[in-house]
């Protein structure tokens, strides 16, 4: 299986770049996961799991979100937390014109939610933009 | 009146949110992406699930719901076939080694191929005549198993309604325990 990834190099690099960041700087983040919509990783940055594996699914909750969006006449979809136990993972959608993208950040309960809601955001402004 | 929930499975690209589109009254729940897979040429594939409903002539409600097609997402094939009263199984001839794709499934499902029924449907046979119906058979023979095997065209509504008619036909002859 080989992949036709249409996203530009530059912005791959920005998310390799991003992912690693995000992972340093954010307390309690174990992973960052930026894969396609069709749940292909194209960087991450993660203390351990599968990459691979995290973005499958996190395309699959990005596309439910969706698909709940449009029935419920709501807009184009932005996020979904999964609140668990002993922490969250968090699903961002990433609209640019070569790719669409889904950016997944897995956190355990140190991490602080508003915390990590924001820095996704920004993350993903960037890689819209880049 | 009863509620059937039957599960769409197969080869990605063989049809199934189509199957389920031919026959739904209501316009079908898709979660359909662009595909960045070169393995495949079509364009969009299912990442999520599908849904879609229908009516039996008895007043019975079956309701479907196709899974991606790619093993990547059976996590998702688990939590689909949760309760399902059967499957239909889609295997596209066209591939390079479909008995191969329908392997995938025969295993990926083992567990709920013991406790319900399911329905093979072959796409593109007519083009593609290898394997024919008999390979089908001698594969899932391989696997213990003796499943109804159906040439389809799943863009016809008739064609996904027989294929659904077989998996009712095997429970009301008792052949799966309530």
């Amino acid at each position: 299986m080989s992949v036709n990834l249409k996203l530009s190099p530059a912005a791959k690099v920005i998310a390799g770049r991003e992912a690693e960041n995000f992972l340093n700087d954010v307390n309690g983040v174990t992973a960052v996961v930026i894969a396609t919509v069709d749940g292909f990783d194209v960087a991450s940055a993660m203390r351990a799991g599968d990459a691979a594996r995290v973005a499958a699914m996190a395309s699959s909750i990005s596309a439910i979100s969706s698909v709940v969006s449009q029935e419920a006449n709501l807009g184009r979809n932005k996020s979904v937390t999964i609140d668990t136990e002993s922490g969250f993972a968090m699903v961002y959608s990433v609209h640019r014109d070569d790719a669409e993208l889904v950016i997944n950040v897995i956190a355990d309960g140190s991490a602080i939610l508003g915390q990590v809601a924001y820095r996704i955001a920004q993350f993903a402004r960037v890689l819209a933009e880049a | 009146m009863n509620e059937y929930k039957i599960l769409f499975t197969g080869t990605m690209g063989a049809g199934k949110t189509t199957a389920i589109g031919a026959v739904s009254e209501t316009p079908p729940i898709v979660t359909d992406v662009v595909n960045n897979d070169q393995s495949h040429t079509k364009e969009r594939t299912t990442v999520g699930l599908d849904f879609g409903q229908f009516t039996l002539d008895s007043g019975d409600r079956i309701r479907m719901f196709g899974t991606p097609g790619q093993s990547r997402f059976d996590f998702l094939w688990k939590i689909l076939s949760k309760n399902a009263l059967g499957m239909i199984i889609l295997t596209d001839n066209s591939r390079p080694d479909p008995l191969g794709d329908l392997r995938v499934y025969l295993e990926g499902f083992a567990d709920d191929l013991d406790i319900m029924p399911c329905a093979i449907g072959i796409g593109r046979l007519d083009d593609h005549p290898s394997p024919s119906m008999d390979d089908y058979i001698e594969e899932l023979a391989r696997h213990n198993r003796v499943l109804p095997v159906l040439q389809v065209d799943v863009r016809k509504k008739d064609d996904v309604i027989l294929l659904i008619d077989t998996l009712l036909a095997q429970l009301e002859a008792g052949m799966f325990g309530e």
